[in-house]
């Protein structure tokens, strides 16, 4: 590949960018993001303020249904388009910080261990096949189990739990770098490992497996609102899509849209970027092949 | 001959995979805080008791002293016994802190075959129900990239995998058991119970598989050999059934190989959520539960599945498609 790397970024962006849905869905996307970060702040109904009196209101156009609370409101009296706003507004950090984690870490740990193809590499491969054989939740439950979860920690167990697959592509793809005739070139002017490494091979992996990489925030978003339904999220009174709807189970037949508006919410969220991502990946397979 | 010598390598593989994986599980359970004693003895338990009970189990020697121990265990084909799960089933009530040690309590090895059916059925009627949805899907995607199937194929897939499990379990309990009443959800009686849970996984399955079928097929249909099918006088049906489905299997038996611990992921969310008796719910109660045995049991199982499996697809594959073998 002898494309610099601003160039195989602007390539695959600008492919998907013809389809009209794409950009649609990325607006959408950038809507819902603002909407999350920007709206419960300025709004003057609270996430966490508790209303007795206005407890289990249902959504609008529902019975008995009031134009305050869009969504209705929970068994306090909350209202649930807020709690499903700052839901989302940690569901995406923390998706967005573990995926950048993992796909940094795991990128680099891949990239090495393909360019040293020593008893580093053979330990490096054995760990991850170790790791892809359990499945993650094992894993992320047994260290969040026991102390309370905090942001950090849960974004720091879904990176662990995720890198392997990273690691195993880069180092993949490092593999056919690094027999290129641009790296022996380098190698003869003098750079040595460390530069080949990090200014010549790490901009040409990166970039189409970040783009492949929004697919795993979904991924990632799923996860924390699975840990938070086990109660290994964000702890409550902090709303998470999680907790609200393990919560909500308990009124699952008298008030059903505490536990499905949330999801609701969550998954019209989940669609918009996935559909993102696959026609991003869609966009690198044309340019690129189906290489990763 | 080449087969067995490279069959011998990966079982040797496949032996330390399992053996790093056990180790990892081993060593981050007794990394991270968390004392089991405690758990066992109850709240109550003064401090200085907790101290020599968890002497006398070994869990305050060296970490390698003790992942020694275990594997010599385990080699004599012993599992260890459960922490917190007695024999008889009754589930102890951790506040006096003698009444549990007296108890016997169950063998791992017969906890895990005990529940080890129970999610072979579940996962199996998942792995059904995603094959009947993905195949027609899959296959007319794949055969044409641009028709109206093939949008509607990346369409489900973009829904389904954007659906949380735990959700969906709840919403389908939801409308089908509460509001319609036609399946049952929460427990274990009789098959009509594994439905719910199944399709939930299904669900979950349903964009990889419908993926790796379209794929291959609009890569296997490109191929000479198949186009060759057209001149020798074949139907567009007999192609696809002679030929296409024969070389297309061998993606998705792979992708079975290695999604295999992303089901059993799913399947431990689905149980816990269905109350389903399965080993994903034993797993789930045993971390809480901080019952080290035990998980160290099931990832020790679970892992030994995946290599399992994966030797088995290979060996399977080679068979299909004999060019793979070198």
């Amino acid at each position: 590949m002898t494309l610099d790397d601003s160039s195989i970024s602007k390539k695959i962006f600008y492919d998907s960018w013809q389809n009209n849905f794409f950009k649609f869905s990325v607006i959408f996307f950038i809507f819902i993001c603002l909407l999350a970060f920007i709206y419960p702040e300025i709004s003057e109904i609270k996430a966490e303020k508790m209303n007795i009196k206005s407890k289990f209101l249902p959504p609008i156009f529902f019975e008995g249904f009031s134009w305050t609370h869009i969504l209705g409101t929970d068994q306090l009296g909350r209202d649930m388009l807020m709690r499903c706003l700052v839901g989302l507004r940690f569901s995406l950090i923390i998706g967005f910080a573990s995926v950048f984690i993992m796909l940094l870490f795991g990128c680099l740990v891949g990239i090495i261990s393909g360019f040293k193809s020593s008893w580093v590499d053979v330990i490096i491969m054995r760990i991850t096949d170790a790791q892809l054989s359990i499945p993650m939740v094992i894993l992320a439950i047994s260290i969040l189990g026991v102390s309370r979860p905090n942001l950090a920690s849960i974004i720091l167990v879904l990176a662990l739990s995720g890198w392997p697959l990273y690691a195993r592509v880069s180092r993949s793809m490092a593999l056919i770098e690094r027999d290129k005739e641009y790296v022996r070139g380098a190698r003869i002017l003098g750079a040595n490992d460390f530069r080949i490494i990090f200014f010549l091979v790490v901009p040409i992996i990166l970039p189409p497996i970040a783009f492949v990489s929004v697919l795993d925030i979904a991924r990632m978003m799923i996860f924390e609102a699975i840990l938070g339904f086990l109660g290994l999220g964000v702890q409550p009174p902090t709303p998470t899509f999680g907790n609200i709807i393990a919560d909500a189970r308990k009124y699952l037949i008298n008030a059903w849209w505490i536990a499905t508006m949330p999801g609701v919410f969550l998954v019209i969220t989940l669609v918009t970027l996935n559909y993102i991502g696959s026609t991003l990946e869609k966009s690198k397979n044309k340019i690129f092949g189906e290489g990763i | 001959m080449h087969l067995a010598g490279q069959f011998v390598r990966r079982i040797l593989q496949g032996v330390v995979v399992v053996l790093i994986t056990t180790f990892l599980i081993f060593s981050i359970l007794r990394i991270v805080p968390g004392d089991p004693v405690r758990l066992i003895v109850g709240g109550m338990a003064p401090d200085n008791l907790v101290e020599e009970i968890a002497q006398k189990m070994g869990l305050r020697d060296p970490i390698p002293v003790q992942f020694g121990r275990y594997l010599s265990q385990v080699v004599q084909g012993d599992l260890g016994n459960s922490y917190q799960r007695p024999k008889n089933g009754m589930m102890g009530q951790g506040g006096d802190f003698n009444a549990n040690m007296d108890v016997e309590m169950a063998e791992v090895s017969d906890l895990i075959l005990e529940r080890l059916p129970y999610t072979l059925q579940l996962a199996g009627l998942a792995l059904l129900i995603s094959l009947i949805i993905s195949f027609p899907l899959g296959i007319s995607a794949g055969l044409k990239p641009k028709g109206f199937i093939s949008k509607i194929a990346f369409f489900i897939s973009s829904v389904f995998v954007s659906i949380p499990n735990f959700w969906l379990g709840i919403v389908l309990a939801l409308f089908i058991t509460i509001k319609l009443g036609l399946l049952p959800s929460i427990g274990y009686q009789n098959f009509a119970y594994t439905i719910l849970p199944a399709i939930v996984l299904a669900v979950e399955t349903c964009p990889f598989i419908i993926r790796t079928i379209s794929v291959s097929f609009a890569e296997i249909s490109q191929e000479y050999f198949i186009k060759s099918g057209k001149v020798r006088g074949l139907t567009r049906n007999g192609v696809i059934y002679r030929h296409t489905l024969r070389n297309a299997s061998i993606p998705l038996l792979n992708l079975l190989g290695i999604q295999l611990s992303t089901l059993l992921g799913g399947v431990i969310v689905v149980e816990y959520i269905f109350d389903y008796p399965g080993l994903g719910q034993l797993t789930i109660y045993a971390v809480l539960q901080r019952d080290f045995p035990l998980i160290q049991g099931i990832a020790m199982v679970t892992s030994a599945l995946y290599v399992g499996l994966n030797i088995a697809v290979d060996l399977i594959t080679y068979s299909i498609d004999p060019r793979l073998e070198s």
